[in-house]
């Protein structure tokens, strides 16, 4: 579980975020939904303890990350969180199994080809990451993120970089790997068409929370608009 | 354009080898060239001996330092040239596309000779500068005063010829390097990458693969660490050793020059390798991996090549030191015998240890200060 209360954050005199709060069961698809600018990505780093909040508190399954320091907060991302990428954030210079190792080691997973294989890679496996199209380098990202077990997958614009038809296969995969291991998962968006398929909807506007919703029919990444 | 004079002003590393080099040799080639027309002075043969051994010294000393250090610098300058292209690829890319020529951008490079030029006109005036001190510390009983006299060809072959050179270098290294499609230079991509499918070692954990890849694909900087260490053994140990063999004044330029030269070149080697894998160490130190890990896995793999470097160093200095006496100044009376210092290359051995481990803490401190929230910020 997730529990944030009037969490703020500063950059350059700058407000991006005035006193967030939220709540995120275990195992709940999230989406946070805002336009550029208006604070999700920065919430996205705060809740996953890539940054320290200047205010307010978060409890991320058990840990007051607010109370942390570096070396705890590393400890925590270690063991509890997985991260996606709209730019992937690849390690160029690792053929794709090393990149999904980057994860799995953390894990002392020594499963990762099957997510590999899952993921549809297996014939990728030893291809130097720049290699591959948007679309595979997105999968190594989510493979890399899922190889290493997390209780909770932060997701940031991971269909933000890719073509319509790309981007529903990918979004299919995350919605898949949900049903079956049912990790907390938290995407942030700009695109409302993919809020359809989560459980609960957050959305953002200049740094506050201005509505949470939650979805009683969630659509398939098929059947959302794009 | 992209490339601006300042760009070309931030080779400080370049300007401070080249500043060395000239340095050296503009006292030397200045000494060999007032020495030369004076051998008439002389009446005893000892005393000749003694004088063709000084200028063979000064001889031996110019090419030995001008050689090496120039060609770090221009190995320096390509390397940095080539650094630049790479994380500058997008613009180039677009000024490409847009229907700028090859030569055309590659002629904006002239500005990275700039950083060779203010280096050695800063050894040339800092050699002028201490040409009476050392000229008091080289004189030849039976010569007298030697006199000081301006060289224009000095000037000519130590600052213009070098400066034009790099400028050059830099815009040929440059035509070659912006040779890549329009494409992949937009993409950023650096050359066209082969897919490897290498099983060899299948069961290389990640750690060790990152340390293992960073090598392979860093190779000049393998050379530059292993350098920077065969600068600080050999320079330390022959500053430290030949106490009997020249004056204590050459002996601490050796010494100083030998440790300007190393920390530069480390300097320039680890920095860059940390620029080239902030993005790597980001994602790192977000999916959990500790500071520790994340240094071992990027600079773990340097150390080999570092104690490489300084036993290299420590036998060049040797063999050097052992040619002097042996060849150059062979025929002078009362030459001491040189033999390998064995105190001397265990105090350089714990120093080069504790530096380099000062160095790698140094490091890691900036590796743990590398965050996600900037590399997030650079796309």
């Amino acid at each position: 579980m997730i529990k944030a209360e009037n969490i703020v954050k500063t950059y350059n005199a700058t407000d991006v975020l005035k006193g967030v709060s939220l709540n995120i069961k275990d195992g709940e698809f999230v989406v946070i939904l805002g336009a550029s600018g208006s604070g999700k990505s920065t919430l996205l780093n705060v809740l996953s303890g890539i940054e320290k909040a200047d205010g307010g508190s978060i409890e991320c399954n058990g840990v007051r990350l607010n109370e942390l320091n570096d070396k705890e907060l590393t400890a925590f991302r270690k063991k509890e969180v997985g991260f996606v990428f709209q730019q992937y954030y690849l390690l160029s210079h690792l053929n794709v199994e090393h990149n999904v190792k980057l994860g799995a080691d953390l894990a002392g997973n020594t499963d990762y080809k099957e997510i590999i294989e899952a993921l549809g890679l297996a014939d990728k496996m030893k291809s130097m990451s720049t290699t591959l199209s948007g679309g595979e380098q997105q999968r190594v990202c989510i493979a890399r993120a899922l190889a290493k077990n997390p209780n909770v997958l932060f997701l940031d614009e991971p269909t933000g970089a890719l073509d319509e038809k790309t981007g529903r296969e990918i979004l299919d995969y995350i919605s898949k790997l949900h049903e079956e291991k049912r990790f907390t998962a938290v995407m942030v968006t700009h695109n409302s068409n993919i809020a359809e398929m989560a459980e609960t909807v957050i959305k953002m506007n200049s740094g506050n929370i201005v509505e949470v919703s939650s979805n009683k029919v969630r659509k398939s990444a098929y059947e959302i608009g794009w | 354009m992209v490339i601006s004079i300042k760009d070309g002003l931030k080779l400080i590393g370049i300007s401070i080898v080249c500043c060395c080099a000239v340095f050296v040799c503009t006292f030397m080639l200045n000494y060999y060239m007032d020495v030369f027309p004076l051998r008439d002075r002389l009446t005893e043969q000892s005393m000749v001996f003694l004088y063709e051994a000084q200028i063979a010294t000064a001889k031996f000393t110019s090419v030995i330092t001008g050689g090496v250090l120039g060609l770090v610098a221009a190995g320096m300058l390509v390397f940095y040239i080539k650094i630049y292209v790479d994380s500058h690829s997008q613009q180039i890319g677009i000024i490409k596309a847009l229907g700028y020529s090859r030569v055309q951008v590659a002629l904006r490079f002239w500005v990275f000779g700039l950083s060779a030029f203010i280096g050695c006109a800063l050894g040339f005036a800092c050699g002028w500068a201490a040409m009476r001190f050392i000229y008091d510390g080289l004189t030849i009983e039976g010569i007298g005063e030697i006199p000081i006299n301006f060289h224009a060809e000095l000037l000519v072959g130590l600052v213009i010829a070098p400066s034009v050179l790099f400028t050059v270098i830099a815009c040929l290294y440059a035509y070659v390097s912006v040779s890549r499609p329009v494409m992949w230079l937009l993409r950023g991509t650096g050359k066209n990458i082969k897919i490897k499918k290498n099983n060899k070692f299948k069961s290389r954990s990640f750690l060790a693969a990152m340390c293992f890849e960073t090598l392979k694909n860093k190779k000049v900087l393998v050379f530059f660490v292993a350098f920077s260490c065969f600068c600080f053994a050999a320079m330390v140990q022959m500053g430290l050793s030949m106490e009997n063999l020249t004056t204590a004044t050459m002996g601490y330029m050796i010494l100083a020059i030998g440790l300007i030269l190393a920390v530069i070149t480390m300097f320039m080697a680890i920095t860059s390798l940390l620029r080239g894998n902030s993005k790597n160490i980001s994602i790192m130190r977000a999916f959990g991996y500790s500071m520790k890990e994340c240094a071992l896995s990027v600079l773990g793999g340097f150390v080999p090549f570092a104690f490489i470097g300084f036993g290299v160093g420590t036998a060049y200095q040797y063999g050097l030191l052992q040619l002097m006496v042996n060849l150059v100044f062979a025929d002078v009376a009362e030459v001491p015998e040189y033999h390998f210092n064995v105190p001397v290359f265990f105090i350089t051995l714990a120093s080069f240890i504790v530096c380099y481990a000062g160095v790698m803490a140094y490091y890691m401190l900036k590796i743990n200060k590398i965050s996600l929230k900037e590399t997030m910020l650079e796309n």
